[in-house]
């Protein structure tokens, strides 16, 4: 793909509102997460005040039940909830790519093979698989991103599978296999520069799934002790009862209009992605 | 035809089964520690020999791998869930206890927020383009991004916890000895709220897959003919397009037991609600091993049959596919 394309591309995104909001969104995020240690007032980690104090000028969110300030608690939160969205939906795409390209490239047998087991893993519940897994494997950071990303990368190999269906019958990649280019300049040179737009909406709407999956896992007190995402910082409010008592203003609600405004943002630039990339979409809207 | 695809989706189904009471099998006496506990649960050490020694009789665990795996998925197929030692009783009984709860629940919220997704769908359909349109869409990608926990965490800080409006949690008031028509009462006060949010959470895939088939059943010639003929607008929009934009909606209402299911997991342990997504966090939370397989084993089973019984309706709904069989 040329650079041209790719500079239509971000036009046709930067020009269509539900894409650039999103854009904005995701950057404000990249930009806490990166600023967190200068925006945060205090060390998210460390005692700072009286368990359980309302907000004031000092605590602008009040702090949590051992004395931590929660608004330092959101910001370094912003990290670990970006990061695991981020690298599991990468896994998971990576994994998608592989499946769906092998499957739609090859054919046959391997693709029939492929698709049962694409139908398999979404017949799974797959939150009740990935309590199960994170109990078993145990709370991490890695290990939650595995969980994720296992059982995620299924629809997305789905659409990419029918992506290089509809390349593999392009003519320059008939043409090229008819004179005999070896697979690997085939795949490199033809079908994956296709397939690469269709994995990047994928990947974005994928994160956004992910985001909201670890919020689940860790609210459910499966998330790593030692790295609080926003989802954590919930689940203690839930523990210590938080919700019932007028610390839900400063407590619970903040944390989920972060995740609900960073899978927004994850959303809203995946889906106008996909506008873009399937013109089909564009005309019925 | 229609047999053999029921036979090949049954036949997808049963593997499905298969590898997930073989994952079952295998988490305990793969993942690294002792399997005693992840059999038995974190007690263990606080067993005498003689009572370590029956579990791993119990469990064959001095059996080969193979006979291990036969006596297992006998047990299961014959009801036995196996025992939760924390709890000191059968899973099979546990589970019995929490099923009713889930099902009330997830019953009624998927029936609920389809009928309001197909609602909305339809309207957003129909008014396409328009700000009604654009409004819509906005609300239920909004609804679709907020973690369903906190959706529940809010509605209780508001209803219950600010206005008393509503019961905190549980699924009836503890002690009340409340009966009849009270009971009834009380059941369905403790309900709101876990429905309210299984609802919201879960409305949005049915809404958006309706205004998707609307969409294209607004395009079609027949629409185009009956507006040409003059037929009313109502009449065009219920009985022309609405009765046949359903038709994917249908596959979605039993394939969103599975999404439906998991969300009511992360919603009953909000509410306290006690049912068996709640009794799997209970489980999760004591480190309850077997507890927790038995809970996924039979979320599981339930989407396995609620996607099977998709495939067994799905042909009587659509007229194209029935026909084929003759």
């Amino acid at each position: 793909m040329g650079n041209q394309k790719w500079k239509k591309y971000w036009q046709v995104l930067t020009s269509n509102n539900i894409g650039l909001f999103g854009l904005i969104l995701l950057m404000i995020f990249l930009l806490i997460a990166i600023l967190a240690p200068f925006l945060a007032p205090f060390d998210p980690t460390d005692r700072v005040g009286a368990p359980f104090t309302k907000p004031n000028s000092q605590f602008l969110l009040g702090t949590n039940d051992v004395g931590q300030d929660i608004l330092s608690e959101l910001l370094y939160g912003t990290r670990i909830s970006l990061l695991i969205g981020v690298i599991a939906a990468f896994i998971s795409i990576l994994l998608g790519c592989l499946v769906g390209i092998v499957s739609g490239y090859y054919g046959g047998k391997v693709d029939a093979l492929l698709m049962r087991l694409v139908d398999l893993v979404l017949v799974i519940p797959f939150l009740p698989l990935m309590i199960l897994l994170a109990a078993f494997i145990g709370p991490s950071f890695w290990n939650i991103v595995l969980v994720i990303s296992l059982i995620s990368w299924a629809s997305p190999a789905r659409v990419i599978r029918s992506q290089v269906l509809t390349l593999k019958t392009k003519g320059y990649v008939e043409a090229a296999k008819s004179i005999g280019t070896n697979i690997s300049v085939v795949l490199s040179r033809h079908i994956l520069p296709g397939v690469i737009p269709i994995a990047l909406s994928q990947f974005v709407l994928a994160a956004s799934h992910s985001i909201l999956i670890e919020a689940s896992l860790s609210f459910l007190g499966l998330g790593d002790p030692f790295t609080k995402s926003w989802g954590t910082i919930l689940y203690y409010a839930q523990a210590r009862g938080a919700f019932l008592t007028d610390a839900w203003i400063w407590w619970v609600l903040p944390p989920g209009l972060l995740i609900t405004t960073l899978v927004i943002g994850f959303a809203f630039t995946g889906y106008s992605l996909e506008e873009i990339l399937n013109p089909r979409l564009r005309k019925e809207r | 035809m229609l047999g053999k695809f029921i036979a090949g989706k049954f036949l997808q189904y049963l593997i499905v089964i298969f590898l997930m009471l073989t994952l079952n099998f295998l988490l305990p006496r793969l993942m690294p520690g002792n399997p005693l506990v992840f059999l038995a649960g974190e007690d263990v050490g606080f067993m005498s020999s003689a009572e370590k020694e029956a579990i791993l009789d119990k469990y064959g665990l001095n059996d080969s791998i193979i006979e291990q795996y036969g006596a297992y998925i006998k047990d299961i197929f014959t009801g036995d869930f196996g025992y939760s030692y924390q709890q000191k009783r059968p899973i099979s009984e546990l589970l019995m206890e929490r099923l009713p709860w889930t099902m009330l629940l997830t019953g009624l919220g998927l029936v609920l927020s389809t009928i309001i997704g197909v609602m909305f769908g339809a309207i957003s359909a129909w008014r396409r383009g328009t700000k009604t349109d654009a409004n819509l869409l906005t609300v239920f990608m909004f609804l679709s991004a907020m973690p369903s926990f906190w959706v529940g965490m809010i509605l209780v800080s508001i209803f219950s916890a600010q206005l008393g409006w509503l019961p905190v949690f549980g699924a009836e008031s503890a002690w009340s000895n409340y009966s009849g028509i009270d009971r009834i009462i009380d059941i369905g006060k403790h309900l709101i709220l876990p429905l309210a949010t299984l609802i919201l959470i879960s409305v949005t895939s049915t809404f958006m897959i309706m205004r998707y088939s609307m969409l294209n059943v607004l395009g079609e010639d027949y629409i185009m003919m009956a507006k040409a003929k003059g037929v009313k607008e109502k009449v065009i929009k219920y009985k022309h397009a609405m009765r046949n934009a359903l038709l994917p909606v249908a596959t979605v209402f039993m394939l969103s037991l599975g999404f439906t299911l998991g969300g009511a997991t992360v919603i009953e342990t909000v509410f306290a609600y006690p049912g068996v997504g709640r009794l799997m966090f209970e489980s999760v939370l004591s480190r309850d091993y077997p507890l927790i397989q038995a809970t996924f084993l039979i979320i599981t089973f339930s989407v396995v049959i609620a996607n099977f019984l998709a495939d067994l309706i799905y042909p009587l709904l659509d007229p194209k596919v029935g026909s084929r069989n003759g």
